[in-house]
Order: C-alpha cells, then structure tokens, then sequence
C-alpha cells in the first residue's frame, strides 16, 4: 500500500505518494527527478547519495523516504542560487577536487554539512566529515583543500 | 621542437565539466531516463564451472510487468574479444558456464523490482563440474579443462634477448625472488550501466559508461551483426574507468539485445554487488625474477617467469603479460633478457586493463631488485638506478626506441624533494625511506589487433563569431582530456580557452579514436587535435593573408588574432576572419586532422621486438614510512613523485592525476586492496570488507613535474595517467625495508604480513 507523505526538499514541499520501502535516495531521484544525488552502492557504504536532512549528512540509500515527514531535506540541487554558485561548489571546481564526479554531489553536501556547523573546521575534521564518502580519482588531498578554501570564503562573506 | 610563449598550455584551467558536475546537473549513465524506459537485470551463474543443460524462462515471462527475457538463443552467439583470435566470451552464456557471476539470461520489466524477481523465476538446470581457481594448479595435469587446451595455458610468450646464460655467468651479483599481486577491484564509482535504445529507424543509441567509444560501437556493431551506422554510442560523464571500461561489457550488448527484443529502451546498471563479483580486476600474477649485476653496478641480465590469472575467458591478458615483459628491457639498459610468460585460464571473474596494465605487477619484482642489488654492492639505491637508467634516444634489447626520457632528472628530484640522503638508512626505529622509477608508453601502444589499434582523429569547425568545435572521438571518463584536448586546439588554433567547445565520445558526429587507455588521449588524440586546429588555422590564414595582401607563410594566429609576424599592428581578428572565410572562402572552415601513431609499430609476433610506442613516460617515487612492529601497521607519511609528462598541458589536471594514481590506486594496491575468493567466490564484495583507502588514510603527495619535451607529443607533452600509481607499492615496500629490515613481496602488505615476515626474520 503506497503512503502519503509530503517532502520538503530544497525548500519546496511536494506531495506523494510513495511505497513503504522505498528509499529516499530512490524518491528523490525517480520521483522528484533530482538526479545529482548519486547512487553508488545503495547500502550506505560510498556516500555518493549524501544529502543534508535537518542539518546532518545521511545517506538517503539509508532512510526510508516515509521517514522524512516533516523534516527538511538539502540536495545538491539546492546549494546554488541561480548562476550564484555556492562557495563550496567553486572552491570543488578551481581546486582541481572534481574529476569523474560521481562523488562529488555528495562529498559537497557532507563538507556543507560541516561547515554549517563548524565554520572554522581543522583538517582532521574535514577528514571526519568526509570519510563516508568515497573518491576513487583524486585520493582526497584536493577535496580537503577545497574545503578548507570554501570554509575560509565563507567566513569572509 | 620549437620553444615558445604559450598562451593556453600550461594554464590552470577547471576542467570543461567541472561546473555541470558540481551542481548535479552533470548527466551520468545511470541518470538517463527515455520516455518508456525498461529497467534489465542479469541472471548471473552461482556455480564456478558448469553445464547449462535447461534454461526454463516461461515464469519470469508471465510474471506481470515483465517485457522481454533473452537467453543465448536471442543473441547472435559471437565470441568477443579485443584480440579476435582469442575471442571466447559469449554475451549470453548458452552451453556452460566458467565463473560465479557468469551471464545466463536477462530480463527486462517496468522496473527494477520486477525485474529481480523475475530473475528468481528463471529457472537453469546445472550440472556442476570440477573448477580450478590457482592458476599453477590449472597448469597440472589433470586439472579441470576450462576451454580446449589441455593445459589451461590460453597464451605462452617467450621473449629472448641477447643472451641469458652469458649474462648470468658474467654477473659478479645475482638476486632472485618471487612476487605475488592479487586481484584488485577497479571500484569506479559509477557503476557499470548501460542505457540501450533501438527504435525502427533500426538504429541503436547506447549510452554507456565506457572509456573507448568508438571501440564499443566497432564490438557491438560486430556482435550484434549490423553495420557501424546504425549504433551510435552517446556522450554521458563516465564515473571512472581506470582500464575498466575498455571495450565492451557484456551488459552493453545485453542492455542492447532486451532493447532490440522489447522496442523499448532498457538500462541496465549493475549493483554495486555485480561489480565486486562480475566487473573487470587487474589480472592477479606470480613473478619469479633473476637479476645480476657488474660490481660496478651495471645490470647485465634479467630472467623473468610470469604466471597471468587469465580467469575464465580472454580479454587482456596476453598484451598485460607482454607489457610486465617488456618493462624489463625498457626501463633499464639490460642487454640480456629472458621472459616466459603463461597466460592460465581458471574459474575466476576474467580480467582486463587496470591502471598500469601488467606494469605495478612486474615494477614490484624489478624495483625490490634494485634495491637488493644495491645493497648487495653497497651501494646507495638511487646510485644504481641512475648507474643504469635509460637515457634520451636509446634503442633497447627489445626494439624500443626511446626519444624523451626524462628518468635521471626524475631521480634527482624526488632524491633532493625528499631529503632522501639524510634520511635513507638514519630515520630510526620502525621509520625508513625507499624508492622506486617506473618506464609506461605514454602515448597508448600497438600491441592489439593492428596496426590501426593506436589511431586517433579529429575535426575542428570555425564558428563566424571566431569560436570553434572540437569534435574528438575520445573517451572522458573523469582524466581531464575533454579540457587538455581543447587547450591544445585554442593554442594551435590561436584562441582562448573558453572559445573551444568540445564534443568528444558521441560515434554519429565525431570522427574514430581508439579511446581512452594507454596513458594516450593527450599524446595520440592531443596530435589529431591539434593536427586538425593547424588545418582549420591554415584556411583561416588563407582569407587574412587576403585581407591584409600578406603571404600567408608571414602570419601567425594568436590571442584571437592573426598578424604579420614582426608587424603585430597589420592584423585581422580571427573572428573577421572567420566570418569572411563563410562569403569569400568558397567552403566552410573545418580543420581535419588523424594521428595513426607513425612512429611505433606491431612487434614482431615471434620474437616480440619492436617498437609499439611512440614516447614513454618515466617516473620516480619516494615513500617515507613508519612501521608499528607491535602491530604490523604500516603508516606513510609522504610521497615524493617526480614524472616526466613531456611538456604539463595543464598543471592542475597533471597534479589531480598523479596525486589521485598514487593515493587512490597505489596506495590501496600497496597495503589494503585484495579480493578475496573461495572456491570462486568473492566474499569481500562490499565496500565495507573491500578496503579501498578513505580521506582518513591518505599521507601528503609533493608533485614534480619534469618536462622533457618530447619530439613528436603535442607540443611536447607525454601520458601521466597510469604512471602515477605504477612505482608507489614498491617505494612504499622498500620504504618498509629501510624501516624494520623485512620485505613482504605478495601484496597487499598486511600487518598480518608484516608481523609474520618479522617473526621469521627473528627465527
């Protein structure tokens, strides 16, 4: 029996209807068609599906998409304003820390994450923050870079 | 070569798509979604080695939601391969299968689910036979016959040069060991997938998450026994291939075949699962390795015995296993060398090209050498590889011709980055430094079909605004070459960056390349590319030599404009340029251009001498490590990495990839990265029990780049791709050796494994 439920992601609310077991990363890309949320092994294992629910990074392979009421869920989609890229989505680009980009949608979502928590973060805590999320092109040293480029910006601002 | 200001090469540019991937609007296989689309899973073979004697499919048909299901008698039944002759694989198995994870039937549904559960209604009657899983044992008499030779040996090398015996008898030091690599997991992080849409034009559109293109529309077009026109292969971002997806996957011609079948577009993409147990690996090998030296340190001979995992059908194998051999001639000056090389089929997942192809695996057994041989003589391991590194237009033992070679310069830099002669044999207890160099073509290689395997084309076409399209038939999976390939056309073309747009990898509009693999889309494409921008430069220079009533051998493009070479102020934009060329030139500007690779060539078949590469790329490494002999864990500290590229197109893509190789692929391949199998059977088939490395293991890299110029690579430049992760396990193992005084020569190096090299150094 499917459920109604209503998900508020990137700010917008949408109602659905959607099966029990159905994911969040599943709902998200096939219902909602937010497709730069990625699905790299679908047992939360990769981090490639990473979003921002209420101000955690989870992986939405994980969460049960009738488990999201009321709750307020990020996507990559959801970090630029417009042509208005977010800091972290231009530290990723100059710093050299994208290069299949498969994991990059959801290594920004886990550093934004981050960020939004501890503006100021050491390198053993970007570590932290991305450990979940595996990269098999860059070996990191970029990413961990950008981040700690786009923390910098965004303290600026 | 000429040396001269550049404008475009050598700039930091993002990559093209760096943009469209930082906002997840970038479009991967796995994303694309066609109106009616149906959603493929494969039955795969639970059983190592076994006869199909029924496939029942009536069930999963009636199964509500279920489309089409195909088995072999849907498929056209012929063998695949890279190398013709050996072809042996079928798309659908249909009389026996030869690994768990081997392809019985498919299915496409509504959706995924359906799908699954339709596979659980296929009903294949096995019956098991016996399987053999060691290649060695696979040799054996008796063994289990996987295909029909008798002993399991798919392909034997022998490669002689010069001569071994004298080598050996004049040796004042000889060293011997054995070697052991193990079966590694690409871990791209896209899944492999394929979106299949055959519609009654009869024409089928493939998006796939491959790295050759043009390759897979050759392999499909001939599988599925239609012409090249009627497939084309779409442009989507891969997520990584690092050899991987070279060449066709089964599931892209079954993705094509359930299209075909049920007029629908279907995908297919593997779980993660699948790609543990069914993907490509690097081919595990065992090296027995016999080097001697002069007390001089000159190496003088070196007798190499290889025995190749093949697993169950051939794709690889034969060409990786030459590669390990040809390293023992080409990196060192050795004037005598013996290889024998076994290629053993066995019932494991079969291989394919893996970062390094057949390299790491050889680089492991010849640099532990060198530093046993150095030891042996004491003398200081960097002293002996520059005794005997190759240098600047050398011919080898075996036919390779070598033109840039920057390997002295790389040792010196990663001996003076590093610290290395304060630090080497001083660092105290559980800390040591070691190091290793590395020879890989860096410009692809003709070791395949023939000699057409090593080509690469392009077309440039002038826009009347001045701005250009690059269509290349090469393959972006993630390296950067969709961005270096257009910094090469904006420099050769004389404008900026920004006014390239690329359009690489879609077969209907771009001409063919063999793809990315070999180290060669900067080299190999980069020429075509930059071949083409000359032709299209040249018609541009023709209507502004019209325009400013000056010869066209006095102009030259640059910044967007074109001048008389001396007088800058006598010029024409090249957007007036481009603009007239479309009422004054007669025909519109497009600039052709192909690379087929003149100066390498097929090896001989018999001896294997031969030059199959145009320029090799050269590199050193220095590891620094600390080993906790209470546990057996080995920390690295730092890498040092010298390459020699040639000429650094773009220093920030250059540096992604040697930092990525090394961390990402060596580092993992070094001390984590196994996969484990039973009776066939992989039981690590998670990223939880599959270790590849996470932000939390990675050490520091410092990047060096030595530019050797290369005589015939675009503007200088050569591979880095491979190379990076080529030499790291080794550094880091000789690195262990300067720290606690044993080596551990099968990979990884475990703590279990070091612990027990510790014990038997204790006795």
């Amino acid at each position: 029996m499917k459920h109604q439920i209503r998900l508020n992601v990137n700010g917008a609310d949408y109602d659905l209807l959607v099966e029990p077991r159905k994911t969040l990363l599943d709902v998200i890309r096939n219902d909602l068609g937010l497709i730069g949320t990625k699905k790299g092994c679908n047992t939360g294992e990769c981090g490639a599906c990473t979003v921002i629910m209420d101000g955690k990074a989870v992986n939405a392979c994980l969460v049960l998409a009738v488990q999201v009421k009321e709750k307020k869920i990020m996507t990559i989609e959801g970090l630029a304003e417009s042509e208005k890229l977010h800091p972290l989505q231009e530290a990723f680009i100059h710093h050299g820390a994208i290069q299949c980009g498969y994991c990059t949608p959801g290594m920004i979502m886990s550093a934004k994450a981050l960020l939004d928590k501890k503006p100021n973060p050491e390198e053993g805590e970007i570590k932290e923050a991305i450990a979940g999320n595996l990269c098999r092109c860059t070996g990191y040293l970029s990413i961990i870079e950008a981040i700690k480029s786009a923390a910098k910006t965004e303290r600026s601002v | 070569m000429e040396e001269r200001k550049f404008v475009v090469i050598g700039q930091e540019f993002p990559r093209v798509d760096a943009r469209v991937k930082a906002t997840g609007e970038g479009r991967f296989v796995s994303d694309i979604q066609l109106p009616g689309m149906l959603y493929g899973k494969v039955l795969r073979s639970p059983y190592p080695h076994a006869k199909i004697l029924n496939i029942d499919i009536s069930e999963a048909e009636r199964l509500p939601g279920v489309k089409t299901v195909a088995t072999a008698k849907d498929s056209s039944r012929k063998k695949f391969c890279l190398f013709p002759h050996l072809a042996n694989n079928l798309i659908l198995q249909d009389e026996r299968v030869r690994y768990v994870g081997d392809q019985v039937a498919a299915v496409a549904a509504v959706d995924e689910d359906i799908a699954e559960e339709a596979l659980g209604l296929i009903k294949v009657d096995y019956e098991e036979l016996p399987a053999v899983f060691d290649p060695e044992e696979a040799m054996k008499p008796g063994a289990p016959k996987i295909h029909r030779e008798e002993n399991n040996v798919a392909v034997h090398i022998l490669r002689n040069f010069g001569d071994v015996e004298r080598g050996f008898s004049e040796s004042d030091v000889i060293v011997e060991g054995k070697f052991k690599s193990p079966a590694v997991a690409h871990c791209c992080m896209e899944p492999r997938g394929c979106v299949a849409s055959f519609d009654y034009y009869g024409k089928l559109t493939v998006w796939s998450t491959t790295q050759t293109p043009h390759v897979l529309r050759q392999e499909l077009a001939t599988i599925l026994e239609i012409p090249f026109n009627k497939v084309r292969v779409m442009r989507a971002h891969v997520g990584g291939g690092f050899g991987a997806r070279m060449g066709i996957d089964p599931i892209d011609a079954i993705a094509s075949i359930l299209s075909m079948k049920s007029r629908k577009p279907v995908r297919v993409v593997n779980t993660r699962e699948e790609e543990f147990i069914s993907s490509r690996i690097r081919y595990p090998m065992a090296i027995e390795l016999k080097s001697g030296a002069k007390k001089n340190g000159k190496l003088v001979v070196r007798e190499a015995k290889v025995i190749t995992d093949n697993g169950a059908y051939n794709n690889q194998a034969s060409t990786i296993t030459g590669n390990a051999c040809s390293k023992l001639s080409q990196l060192y000056a050795v004037p005598n060398i013996k290889f024998e090389g076994f290629v053993v089929y066995t019932n494991n997942v079969y291989g394919g090209a893996f970062r390094g192809y057949g390299n790491p695996q050889i680089t492991l057994a010849i640099e532990t050498q060198m530093d046993e041989l150095a030891e042996r003589l004491g003398m200081d391991p960097a002293e002996i590889r520059l005794i005997n590194a190759n240098q600047p237009n050398t011919l080898t033992a075996s036919g390779c011709e070598i033109t840039s070679c920057g390997l002295s310069e790389c040792i010196h830099e990663v001996v003076d980055h590093s610290g290395w002669k304060t630090k080497k044999g001083k660092m105290g207890k559980g800390r040591g430094i070691g190091m290793a160099v590395m020879i890989h073509g860096g410009s692809g290689v003709k070791a395949y079909w023939g000699d057409n395997c090593n080509f690469s084309s392009a077309i440039v076409k002038m826009n009347n605004d001045g701005t250009a399209d690059l269509f290349s038939g090469s393959g972006e999976i993630g390296q950067g070459s969709d961005t270096v390939l257009a910094q090469i056309a904006a420099e050769e073309l004389g404008v900026l960056f920004e006014d390239i747009n690329i359009v690489s990898g879609d077969t209907d509009i771009t001409p063919a390349c063999c793809g990315a693999w070999g180290s060669r889309q900067t080299f190999t494409a980069g020429n075509a590319v930059k071949y083409a921008a000359a032709d299209a430069k040249r018609q541009l220079l023709q209507v502004a030599a019209n325009l400013l009533e000056a010869r066209i051998e006095d102009l030259e493009a640059k910044n967007r404009k074109i001048y008389v070479k001396g007088s800058p102020e006598r010029a024409v934009s090249i957007v007036q340029a481009a603009s007239t060329s479309y009422t004054h030139l007669g025909t519109p500007i497009i600039g052709k251009g192909i690379n087929d690779d003149p100066w390498s060539y097929m090896p001989d078949p018999k001896t294997g001498y031969g030059n199959v590469t145009s320029a090799y790329a050269f590199a050193a490494q220095v590891a620094e490590v600390e080993v906790d002999t209470e546990t057996g864990l080995v920390k690295v500290i730092k890498l040092t990495c010298a390459h020699d590229l040639g000429r650094t197109i773009n220093p920030l893509l250059a540096r992604g990839q040697v930092v990525g190789g090394v961390l990402s692929t060596g580092l993992g391949y070094a001390l984590t990265e196994n996969l484990i199998r039973e009776n066939g059977k992989v039981l690590n088939r998670n990223f939880l029990d599959y270790k590849i490395l996470t932000a939390l293991d990675v050490c520091d890299v410092e990047c060096i780049f030595v530019e050797s110029n290369d005589p015939n690579g675009p503007f200088g430049a050569k591979g880095v791709g491979e190379p990076a992760m080529i030499p790291s396990a080794v550094a880091i193992s000789n690195a262990i050796y300067d720290a606690i005084g044993v080596r551990v020569s099968e990979l990884p190096i475990t703590p279990e494994k070091i612990l027990k090299a510790l014990r038997e150094k204790k006795g």
